[in-house]
């Protein structure tokens, strides 16, 4: 029965991402030394970091299946384009906040326009609103799905120009971690920072097949309900 | 690209603009209006914030300006329902948003024609003038832009409900890395400014800008229209 097996894969990928969040969280307060600089507040990194990095995965996902979607028109594609974008913003604000937090605590603004990354990301967050924003204006149906891919593909045109508008108009101040010639951690770090990722990343998954399902039962009932209305 | 149709197009907005004349006198007494509003926001006087705070005044001028008009684009097309027989012609979906994306770029500079002047007059009359051929190829490169993005979406929010309003949230995230360098490019032209080498990458960036959403505009819009 395809439907308990759907059960159990939700199920097992929560699992995986309540143990993969409890390892993560251990690692983060009880086994990472502290920077040098920053001192003990450092470590709100292992959660924006990851958090900032399962946003993207998120955008690209959902329109990587909005481009299917319009390429061969498969309707549950377009379930599997939103549910990536809804998640995407959930953790895109919650990227914002930390980023915030962590930008007060060294820097001591809660905003910095000067920052690269706080700034490309705020562009891709208003984007992703603006999403939101066209797919609740429009009736269900395959117009919705594909303004809505159309739209979410548009983004992945916005992406890597904002990063590079923000990058030529200004001078950076956000901290460079990963650079060009390797990793700018140690061995500690770079393990706690992997585990956190993998974590984010195991929540997110397990969150889309939750709401995937969800979805699917709403359609379903929807399905009943007009069923039911016709016999009557 | 079937060019003949291209043009059959294009005159056919721009005769109906010629007649109905609905859309650049409003954007040219709208973008007037603003920059007497932006010059009383900044201060009657004295200019707060100088030339980079007047450009950037500027810039938002534009992209509000650009939106005025776009809200009327395919305003025809939906109120007249002509649709139906532009879709009949035998050619490709991606023209009629090239048509579009040609006229909303003439109008935009018809517009410029008078309010970069008047920019000028309200924001910078006491500074020598610009370096004309950075200015004017920042602005025609922002223009493609606006015209190739804005006419996609505003086939995409011309058969929503509260188009009026999605239009504008639709578009203003794609704007901000436009103007981000537009504005920085416009402050370079003013001297004693120069952005030397850095201007030429940011114009190389508003190209690039043009490149992206052309593409994607072209590749896209058979999808919004697709009925």
């Amino acid at each position: 029965m395809p439907h308990t097996a759907r059960l159990d894969r939700a199920t097992a990928a929560t699992l995986v991402a309540a143990s993969l969040m409890a390892a993560a969280v251990a690692l983060i307060f009880f086994y990472v030394p502290s920077d040098v600089d920053q001192g003990y507040s450092q470590r709100i990194f292992y959660f924006h970091v990851p958090i900032a990095l399962t946003t993207y995965t998120l955008f690209a996902w959902g329109a990587l299946n909005a481009a299917r979607y319009l390429w061969t028109g498969r309707e549950d594609l377009d379930l599997k384009s939103y549910v990536p974008m809804h998640l995407g913003v959930i953790f895109g604000s919650l990227t914002l906040v930390t980023g915030s937090i962590w930008a007060h605590i060294s820097w001591g603004t809660w905003w910095d326009w000067g920052s690269r990354e706080l700034n490309t990301f705020l562009i891709i967050f208003l984007f992703y609103c603006a999403y939101f924003m066209l797919r609740f204006s429009v009736e269900p149906g395959a117009r919705r799905s594909r303004y809505s891919a159309v739209y979410a593909l548009l983004g992945v045109g916005l992406i890597p120009l904002s990063v590079l508008a923000v990058r030529i108009a200004q001078d950076a101040l956000h901290p460079i971690v990963f650079r060009s010639n390797g990793v700018n951690m140690d061995g500690s770090m770079f393990l706690t920072f992997c585990v956190a990722l993998a974590a984010m990343l195991s929540l997110a998954v397990s969150m889309y097949l939750v709401e995937m399902r969800g979805k699917r039962v709403d359609e379903r009932l929807a399905q009943l309900r007009r069923l039911a209305q016709e016999a009557a | 690209m079937n060019a003949r149709a291209l043009r059959a197009l294009v005159r056919k907005d721009l005769l109906l603009e010629l007649r109905g004349r609905e859309v650049v006198p409003s954007m040219a007494v709208f973008v007037a209006a603003a920059f007497v509003l932006f010059r009383f926001g900044l201060g009657g006087t004295d200019l707060a914030g100088g030339t980079r705070a007047a450009t950037g005044m500027l810039w938002v001028a534009i992209v509000f300006t650009a939106l005025v008009g776009l809200s009327r684009s395919f305003a025809h097309e939906r109120e007249g329902g002509t649709w139906d027989g532009l879709l009949a012609a035998p050619v490709d979906r991606a023209l009629f948003w090239a048509a579009r994306t040609c006229s909303t770029f003439l109008f935009l500079a018809a517009v410029q024609v008078v309010a970069l002047p008047a920019f000028w007059l309200f924001f910078l009359q006491e500074h020598a003038g610009p370096s004309y051929p950075v200015l004017v190829a920042a602005v025609l490169l922002a223009d493609v832009g606006i015209a190739c993005l804005g006419s996609l979406l505003a086939g995409l929010a011309s058969s929503v409900r509260a188009r009026e309003v999605l239009l504008p949230t639709l578009f203003l995230p794609f704007s901000i890395p436009l103007v981000l360098t537009a504005v920085r490019v416009t402050t370079d032209t003013i001297p004693p400014q120069t952005g030397g080498l850095d201007t030429l990458g940011r114009l190389g960036f508003l190209a690039l800008y043009d490149t992206v959403f052309a593409l994607l505009g072209w590749a896209l819009f058979e999808y919004v229209v697709e009925d």
